[in-house]
């Protein structure tokens, strides 16, 4: 059993929604065994194109650049809510 | 892109263990500060209900970068970052794990005292306690780079360019303050340690990404490293009456 709630749900509410196509799905190092089980969710459910992103994600600071280029309607990231950043540095 | 941010909420039960609950009893604490992580921060509800019936206090904040209220990062190091203006006696840290707990040890080290941090597992259903000799080893060589930075004529500023993160416009604040150094700004996406050795002009480092690397990381820089917020205020930092001054020599 998963100790933490994915909510695929709504994830899967969100890709229809959105008509999203190409999701990309970040998750944090203890739910990484979990990516083959929510990739063929995904995949199964809505026929989105799942990548999954192979790095870090220590936190809501640390969002995956570039994924605009690959043509990411949607990014799923795990573990972290909304990051309030402070302009004026740390 | 559209971004969607899902908080992993644990999906066991969130209470207070034996081996807590006994020691609030005998340390006989009556006001602590309660923080948890964000899988665990929104099912408190029976922290909050045993801490009740112990006559214990819990008050909280909402800490600097985070979304609700009694959620701990581990970015939120800084004192000031915390934002909690009440009196407590202690820390109530809930959730697994070491990196968000340390937080509330590095947010003392300014401070005059320290309070102990009692983290409770929900997971492991087990107690730690932290304090400040889980970081002596991390501040003694951080101190060694506070020094360094103090003579050094070439300083090395680190940026990355995670939105999160990015902070270069803060980090010129640095020449306007120090006019006797010479800055140079190095920027990537994560920081790539193993590049450090190669740019041997550095005397020291200044770190702008996330805070902890300047700490939990520093055994990585050879030739140190200290956060952009110390770097603005050395002489400060070096000078006060703090824990951080009386217990790291």
């Amino acid at each position: 059993m998963m100790l933490y709630d994915a909510e695929v749900q709504k994830v899967l509410d969100k890709i229809k929604e959105s008509n999203a196509k190409t999701v990309c799905i970040q998750l944090p190092d203890g739910m990484k065994p979990y990516a083959k089980e929510i990739e063929e969710k995904i995949r199964e459910e809505t026929g989105a194109r799942v990548l999954i992103w192979l790095g870090s994600n220590f936190g809501a600071c640390d969002i995956p650049l570039g994924l605009n280029k690959m043509g990411v309607d949607l990014l799923v990231s795990w573990g972290h809510n909304i990051f309030h950043k402070k302009m004026e540095g740390w | 892109m559209e971004t969607l941010f899902l908080e992993a909420t644990y999906s066991g039960t969130v209470e207070l263990c034996p081996e807590t609950i006994s020691y609030l009893t005998k340390k006989g604490y009556t006001k602590i500060g309660l923080y948890a992580s964000v899988q665990f921060v929104g099912k408190l509800e029976t922290v909050e209900s045993q801490l009740n019936e112990l006559g214990v206090t819990s008050v909280t904040s909402r800490p600097d970068r985070t979304h609700v209220k009694g959620q701990l990062l581990g970015c939120d190091n800084y004192h000031n970052s915390l934002n909690l203006d009440k009196d407590i006696q202690v820390y109530l840290y809930v959730g697994d794990g070491r990196f968000h707990p340390l937080a509330l040890v590095y947010a003392q080290k300014d401070s005059n005292e320290m309070k102990e941090i009692i983290c409770n597992d929900p997971i492991n259903k087990r107690m730690v306690l932290m304090g400040i000799e889980d970081i002596c080893t991390i501040l003694k060589k951080y101190r060694g780079s506070l020094v360094k930075f103090f003579t050094a004529k070439m300083v090395g500023v680190l940026i990355t360019i995670k939105p999160g993160q990015e902070q270069f416009k803060p980090a010129l604040l640095l020449e306007k303050k120090y006019l006797d150094k010479r800055f140079y700004y190095f920027i990537d996406n994560v920081i790539s340690f193993d590049q450090l050795e190669n740019f041997n002009f550095i005397d020291v480092w200044v770190n702008t990404a996330c805070p902890r690397v300047g700490f939990d990381d520093q055994e990585k820089f050879v030739r140190g490293v200290i956060n952009l917020n110390d770097a603005l205020s050395v002489e400060e930092i070096l000078g006060k009456e703090s824990v951080f001054n009386k217990k790291i020599q």
